[in-house]
């Protein structure tokens, strides 16, 4: 990762000297970078702008997600696009100095409210659900369509693979796979159970997957079918 | 009601096979690809392990696909 620091566009000694390994920013990004870091009546129209911009994709969010949700009613959906989107203000400030101009400012800034609302809504359909984090609570791929001309090395490697989640894989390892890659359990809302980030959790899920492909791999079974589609 | 693919299960529990990067690179990375992606060049070159990430992230990928349609349509306008 570059630890080149935020382009500040009020000081052009930085900027000449960023622009050597740094996109340049298009004007509009300039403009917003500048009146959000201004002061007193620029300072504050810029925020209420951004404000504006936030709401936007965050109810934009809401609206792709509603058919998927269909207990909350219109004014839960528009309290969460106006939560997510004051959380994503302060993301947004917090954050401004890292922003190098790889994309336009918008469209970095967009980002924030999307993640806000979906990390939101994500949570709140799995709000008062039991997540199951246990082996026994699941059947490996109970029902999953077998190909006849394939069946013996199929049911070979999901038999493997089922006694290798129990047995490679650390209890940690296990339950974070149970829960999000068979139980479809959303990452955010599992890291919230477990007080931890997504970051970490999806490192255990890497860790778990590699010692399964690994393991399977040693046993000279076949991945052409394993795929991630 | 239709039988789960067995493959599309497989893919789900083991992931995508080639080098990926994390959550947190994704979301650091996501609004350079997704102009790189609308703008026809080639991001997959430019953020190299991106697209194997979204194949093993349902929520990442998800907040690329919005991410992705609300820039495309501001664009349209």
């Amino acid at each position: 990762m570059s630890a080149v620091a935020g382009i500040r566009v009020d000081n052009p000694q930085v900027d000449s000297t960023i622009a050597s390994t740094e996109p340049a920013l298009d004007p509009e990004s300039r403009e917003w970078l500048s009146s959000l870091r201004a002061s007193g009546r620029e300072h504050d129209q810029a925020v209420a702008r951004l404000h504006e911009l936030l709401l936007r994709a965050a109810r934009f969010e809401c609206a792709r997600r509603r058919p998927t949700l269909p207990h909350l009613r219109g004014n839960d959906l528009d309290d969460i696009a106006q939560q997510a989107a004051d959380d994503a203000l302060v993301s947004v400030l917090a954050k401004l100095d890292t922003f190098r101009g790889a994309s336009r400012f918008t469209t970095w800034a967009y980002k924030f409210g999307l993640l806000e609302a979906a990390v939101k809504l994500r949570r709140r359909a799995w709000q008062g659900r039991e997540i199951p984090l246990e082996p026994e609570t699941w059947s490996l791929f109970a029902g999953a369509e077998i190909e006849p001309d394939k069946s013996v090395e199929q049911s070979e490697l999901l038999e493997t693979l089922q006694q290798a989640i129990a047995d490679v894989l650390t209890p940690h390892q296990r339950r974070v796979l149970v829960a999000l890659a068979l139980n479809g359990v959303p990452i955010d809302v599992l890291a919230e159970r477990l007080s931890t980030t997504r970051g970490a959790l999806y490192k255990t899920l890497h860790d778990a997957r590699r010692k399964l492909r690994g393991h399977l791999d040693e046993l000279g079974l076949s991945l052409e079918t394993t795929e991630a589609n | 009601m239709e039988r789960p693919d067995l493959k599309q299960a497989l893919g789900r529990l083991l992931g995508p096979a080639e080098p990926e990067i994390g959550c947190d690179e994704c979301f650091e990375q996501l609004d350079r690809y997704v102009e790189l992606e609308l703008a026809g060049a080639d991001a997959d070159a430019a953020v190299p392990g991106l697209r194997a990430h979204l194949a093993g992230c349902p929520a990442c990928r998800e907040e690329h696909e919005s991410l992705r349609a609300l820039v495309s349509g501001e664009q349209a306008l």
